[in-house]
């Protein structure tokens, strides 16, 4: 070797010391790869969970008031208000009697609208939205006609038969409903939409906006939200969030003291070459600069393991639990550096106070 | 190749250009009523007491006395490895109780070159690198310099082993080119054939002693009486105290400067 360098002798002794090395830099990149994989799945979380309580249906239901239909342009106000990602759906609802003389309600909408909306909902197969007489018959008002596939069913007077696409089940009020499509049901019954459910993407604030923008576009009518659906979303995404912080911390304090360990153990091992250099008039910055530098090195190396190990895996887990793939978020790179950075840092105090309190005579003495 | 023979005042090299300090009859290390206590769970423990006596440049002393005695104490203050609990330690005439640990170290670098009894060399570095080392820590690092350094203590054809790939004699000699590689005024060896077989020994002690004609101070702690024979003077400790220090033995004559 023509120089004897600093970077020279760091990676001299880290290569000479590599069982140790090895084991400092696993610690660094799981704590890296921890930290990647959890901050990048936070990334995405919101968008995530967000997508996920979509399936859950509506968050804010708009009702006429009593005894009256809803106004002409209401679904068209409600659009404007609601913003384009919100998924709506149109309902008018009557008490029709079937073919065994038992009232049901029966519901009008719009099925495509509806699909959308409560894509939770348990259909065998749902109703071709070309076809005026398809009905959706719920699991407990099938019970209640003689004919399950030819729904025989009078309102006022009036019948109507229509043909069941399959028994809707949804374990709620909607088992007991009849749905059909909403202007079959308009020009049967007369009876014009009361009930506009919506869903609008994204936590309670957003819900909150959407929901003050849709009272101020439709003034008479009331607007409210399905209180357990919004602060249950803000709740779980909340505890999530609150979650995935313990995590990392849980984890990087774990880390914390298995890269103390090491760090200390290599110190001590080593107590005999910085009394050396020590002797030799090295400073006690110079010693601690190489010591530190090293234990930075680690750390750095297991970031950039750690980012690449971190992100494969939030992309498998974000895979594997929402379906869809996380890309690696470059972003979270500089959270990444600053977690392994301040590990090192507390995992080299024990070491550093060893250093300081270095006794070169008495070492290099051999005591 | 010839070992031990090879730092013969005769001999060209950068080694034996002495600083004017270091020039015989000046007092290279001057210790006055020096005492070294430490503080411990039996309380506190005089490990040198009221030591006083000079060390004259070229001279080579031997620091003889039983375990426990204060030698171990006495090297490390000599060495500005440590700092009297009271009296005045003067090395090159300059008092070091009152420096800063960074000018200690500064000092240290420039005025003492350590030989130890186990070698303390870097296991990554090879030979010529730990010679280096001692030169980084000085000043810069020169490597044709670390060579030659390595060639005068008969280990031209080792400079690039690692020190496991190197003999217990190889390591010592090692360390005294580190020790000398920086031209260092005092030469500082604590039991420097202490791990020797018989033959490295008789190496050593010639390395020692050609270095001493070169008009090197060397202060030698040792156990063993044919070692501290070769010295000019012995000074013998006693429960921290020095009790005989008899002048005697030739002054060595330096070699004029080039």
């Amino acid at each position: 070797m023509p120089h004897l360098s600093f970077t020279g002798m760091l990676r001299r002794s880290l290569v000479h010391r590599r069982a140790r090395s090895l084991s400092a830099l696993v610690a660094m990149t799981v704590s890296a790869a921890i930290a990647t994989a959890l901050l990048t799945l936070y990334a995405d979380l919101n968008t995530k969970l967000h997508k996920e309580f979509r399936s859950f249906g509506a968050n804010v239901v708009i009702t006429a008031p009593a005894s009256k239909p809803l106004p002409p342009d209401a679904l068209l106000r409600v659009h404007q208000a609601a913003g384009k990602d919100a998924l709506i759906a149109e309902f008018g609802y009557a008490v029709a009697t079937t073919d065994r003389g038992t009232s049901v309600v029966v519901a009008g909408t719009d099925f495509a609208a509806v699909r959308k909306l409560d894509s939770w909902w348990q259909v065998p197969s749902w109703p071709n939205p070309d076809d005026a007489n398809a009905a959706l018959p719920g699991q407990r008002a099938a019970n209640f006609i003689s004919d399950k596939t030819n729904l025989k069913l009078t309102f006022s007077g009036h019948p109507i038969t229509l043909h069941s696409a399959g028994e809707l089940r949804t374990g709620g009020d909607e088992d007991s409903r009849i749905y059909l499509p909403l202007d079959t049901f308009t020009q049967w019954t007369g009876v014009q939409p009361s009930v506009i459910e919506v869903q609008i993407p994204g936590g309670a604030n957003t819900v909150e906006a959407a929901i003050a923008r849709l009272r101020t576009a439709l003034p008479e009518i009331q607007v409210q939200p399905v209180r357990e659906l919004v602060e249950g979303e803000s709740r779980i995404v909340d505890r999530t969030h609150a979650l995935m912080y313990g995590a990392v911390l849980l984890i990087a304090l774990t880390v914390a003291v298995s890269v103390l360990a090491t760090l200390s153990a290599s110190v001590l091992e080593r107590r005999r070459d910085f009394a050396l250099m020590k002797a030799l008039g090295g400073s006690q910055t110079q010693l601690m600069a190489l010591f530190l530098l090293e234990a930075l090195a680690l750390a750095l190396a297991g970031v950039v393991l750690g980012f690449i190990i971190g992100s494969a895996a939030a992309w498998v887990i974000s895979e594997t639990n929402f379906h869809t793939a996380t890309l690696p978020h470059p972003s979270v790179l500089p959270l990444v550096v600053l977690l392994n950075i301040v590990i090192a840092a507390i995992a080299a105090l024990f070491p550093v106070r060893v250093l300081r309190g270095l006794q070169p005579a008495a070492l290099l003495k051999g005591e | 190749m010839n070992e031990g023979h090879l730092l013969h005042s005769n001999e060209p090299g950068p080694a034996v250009d002495l600083p004017e300090i270091t020039r015989p009859g000046c007092a290279v290390i001057s210790l006055n009523h020096v005492t070294r206590e430490y503080s411990g769970h039996a309380g506190v423990v005089r490990a040198l007491d009221s030591a006083s006596f000079s060390i004259v440049a070229g001279e080579w002393v031997a620091i003889t006395g039983p375990s426990g005695s204060g030698k171990s104490t006495l090297v490390n203050l000599i060495g500005c490895l440590d700092r009297p609990t009271s009296g005045e330690l003067k090395i090159d005439n300059v008092d070091v109780t009152t420096m800063s640990a960074v000018e200690m170290d500064r000092f240290r670098a420039d005025k003492i070159g350590f030989i130890f009894q186990q070698f303390h060399l870097i296991p990554y570095l090879t030979a010529v690198e730990n010679v280096m080392l001692a030169q980084y820590f000085h000043s810069m690092t020169d490597e044709a310099e670390a060579r030659r350094a390595l060639e005068r203590v008969g280990l031209g054809h080792r400079t690039d082993h690692l020190p496991s790939e190197l003999s217990g004699g190889e390591q010592q000699r090692v360390c005294i080119a580190r020790a000398l590689i920086n031209d260092p005024p005092i030469l500082l060896a604590d039991e420097p054939t202490g791990n020797l077989d018989a033959a490295n020994q008789e190496i050593v002690a010639e390395l020692l002693e050609d270095l001493h004609r070169n008009g090197h101070t060397i202060v030698m702690v040792t156990h063993d009486p044919e070692m501290a024979s070769l010295a000019q003077r012995k000074i013998a400790l006693s429960h921290g105290k020095v009790f005989c220090h008899p002048v005697g033995g030739p002054m060595v004559t330096l070699r004029s400067k080039p």
